[in-house]
């Protein structure tokens, strides 16, 4: 789960002046009198008991586990014992040492770096054609936003139907055209490549509804200027469009880091086990089998610090790229 | 003469023409665009219904040469996809409902009442939504197997398997989602007070104020917290995946995903189960795009 980063950049600054207003309220603040302060007390003592379960479960489910991470990365853990002594830099010593996590990191580095631009090219591409006023627009948005909503289980199983070398629809197509479409999901040097097909398949509907979303607050006066200055349609999309979408851009390259870096489901059922010959293993796969298969929780910790740190610098990174702090916010 | 100017000088000539092709020209690419996100959709659907002479020929037909309906029957005897669907819709009404509880209430608080601290709680809850999965998953399937009392765990949550494998464990876990009490804060947050002020000098409790004078009001968050949450419930895969061991426990995603591994030719039962997966969501998303778009629009991501 991710953040709106532009508007927790936002509303985290914004916050305080409006809150103070909409929430005190002027008679609260004018008075003092024991009827307000009693009316106080009796609606901040509401406010507790309404906020106590999420935050329980919040400080329950996410926080501890955050920081437990961290601890148990340091640990070593014994899962049917429960015993756990300290470890020192022994289960990061441990992972490095392994070449199938080293190899894990690479692939997630090359999956994340070929699914996220080609997606979001494709994305800001499509808000722009359907930022146009015309007949179908809510199908063709619906079409595109369909594979987001679906099942990723559900929906890679399908792909690795039409992957399906011999009478898979893939490479019937393939060969209409006299072409010999590859074996897919069952060779080394193609089997990260259709599963970064599918990534990108599935994850064009997102980042083209955000794209569109901010397209649509976009202040329309720009561009009667630009067209009142004889400026063509491609020459507005360079130098005003993606200028303008600037703020949004960087909201889904996080969000799209982030979610690349977590992709799971599609790679373990499209190629499980890590894939052939360990071509498609990466960096979650490796968490969940170290964790959840081989029971050692320390190291899959230590793991888990790793992906954090990368997804860290990352969006530090993407920061960096799209623009000063002042843009983004 | 060069191709550009002569274009130019149509289009000046006649920009209706002009116009038309680039409409044409810009619904082509759209429409190729969606076939490419439909198609398999599409193809699952036609599989679902083929039989194996269909599935077996070589060069593939592309439509089924007798469709055969009766594949959805046996798929349901095939696996138990009954059984599976009913966990996963168990899973994310309850997910629906206690999110729609929990966010909303706190959700208000943070919005609505002044208190020490708000500020910064809020920023607590803004930060938790930015937490990867991966960096709490470990722990978090530790505390579900250490629960003290429950599966046969002493006081101090050994021995036994806790949560794991349980209602409990599949359901507590994910009741609360950051994003929705967001959400709920920012609706809540554009009420006017006037009308909390009047609902209190009725008489009204503050409870009740949140309950029945300003919840009513925030329809469009609860319609779309209710459809995000149901939608990423049913989807979820990974958690479903560890806390579960016994058949009978598990969500259609994880039965699909073992289909797979257990039988490699059985595809027609296997795009029947899909279908029976996706369909349902798919008919959700057409009949509330609203809510869907509003919601991704500021979510994000699930």
């Amino acid at each position: 789960m991710a953040a709106p980063a532009t508007q927790l950049a936002r509303s985290g600054r914004d916050d305080p002046p409006r809150t103070a207003r909409l929430g005190a309220g002027p008679r609260a603040r004018r008075g003092s009198g024991p009827r307000q302060s009693r009316l106080a007390r009796d609606r901040r003592r509401t406010a507790y008991l309404m906020l106590a379960p999420a935050t329980v479960h919040l400080v329950w489910w996410i926080g501890f586990p955050v920081a437990a991470t961290f601890v148990l990365a340091f640990l070593h853990y014994d899962v049917l014992a429960g015993t756990a002594t300290f470890a020192g830099l022994d289960n990061f010593r441990a992972i490095f040492a392994d070449s199938t996590w080293n190899a894990s990191i690479w692939h997630t580095v090359v999956f994340t770096f070929f699914t996220v631009p080609v997606a979001m090219a494709i994305a800001v591409v499509l808000a722009v054609l359907l930022n146009n006023k015309m007949r179908g627009r809510a199908w063709y948005r619906a079409a595109i936003f369909m594979p987001h909503i679906t099942a990723t289980v559900a929906i890679a199983l399908v792909w690795m139907w039409m992957f399906e070398p011999r009478i898979g629809i893939l490479n019937t197509a393939l060969g209409w055209f006299g072409v010999k479409g590859p074996v897919w999901l069952g060779d080394p040097s193609w089997a990260l490549f259709a599963v970064i097909m599918v990534s990108i398949w599935k994850g064009v509907g997102i980042k083209m509804l955000i794209y569109l979303a901010a397209l649509q607050a976009m202040p329309q006066d720009v561009y009667e200027a630009a067209e009142l200055d004889g400026a063509s349609k491609a020459r507005t999309f360079w130098s005003i469009t993606l200028p303008l979408l600037k703020p949004a851009t960087f909201f889904v390259l996080v969000v799209s880091i982030i979610d690349s870096f977590q992709a799971f489901d599609q790679l373990y059922v499209l190629t499980p086990d890590g894939g052939p010959a360990n071509s498609t293993t990466v960096m979650t796969y490796e968490i969940y089998s170290k964790a959840f298969k081989e029971f050692q929780m320390g190291q899959a910790a230590a793991m888990s610090v790793v992906l954090f740190a990368f997804l860290l610098v990352l969006m530090l990174l993407s920061r960096r790229l799209t623009g000063r702090e002042d843009d983004v916010r | 003469m060069s191709a550009e100017p002569l274009a130019a000088r149509t289009r000046a000539r006649d920009p209706l023409v002009a116009r038309r092709l680039r409409r044409l020209a810009l619904h082509l690419v759209l429409l190729v665009v969606s076939l490419a996100m439909v198609v398999p959709f599409v193809w699952m659907i036609l599989t679902s219904v083929k039989t194996e002479g269909d599935l077996a020929s070589y060069p593939p037909h592309l439509l089924p040469q007798h469709w055969r309906w009766s594949n959805y029957s046996t798929a349901l005897s095939y696996a138990p996809f009954g059984q599976y669907s009913l966990n996963s819709a168990v899973i994310a009404v309850s997910h629906t409902a206690l999110n729609l509880v929990l966010a909303s209430m706190a959700g208000y608080a943070l919005a609505r009442v002044p208190f020490r601290g708000r500020n910064v709680l809020f920023l607590a809850v803004l930060a938790t939504m930015m937490i990867p999965t991966y960096s709490k998953i470990v722990p978090q399937y530790l505390i579900a197997k250490g629960m003290p009392f429950f599966g046969g765990n002493d006081y101090l949550g050994r021995g036994g398997h806790g949560w794991l494998d349980s209602w409990w464990g599949l359901i507590v876990p994910g009741a609360l989602t950051p994003f929705a009490i967001f959400l709920f804060r920012q609706f809540y947050l554009s009420l006017p007070t006037e009308l909390e002020e009047a609902a209190r000098i009725d008489g009204m409790s503050e409870f009740g104020i949140y309950a029945r004078v300003m919840t009513p009001l925030v329809k469009p968050a609860i319609a779309t917290v209710a459809l995000l949450t149901f939608e990423s419930s049913w989807n979820n895969f990974l958690w479903p995946l560890i806390v579960t061991t016994s058949p009978d426990k598990r969500v259609l995603q994880v039965g699909l995903s073992s289909f797979q591994q257990s039988d490699q030719n059985a595809w027609a039962y296997l795009m029947a189960g899909t279908t029976m997966a996706t369909i349902p969501m798919v008919v959700l998303f057409l009949f509330t795009q609203r809510y869907f778009v509003q919601g991704f629009a500021n979510a994000g991501i699930k």
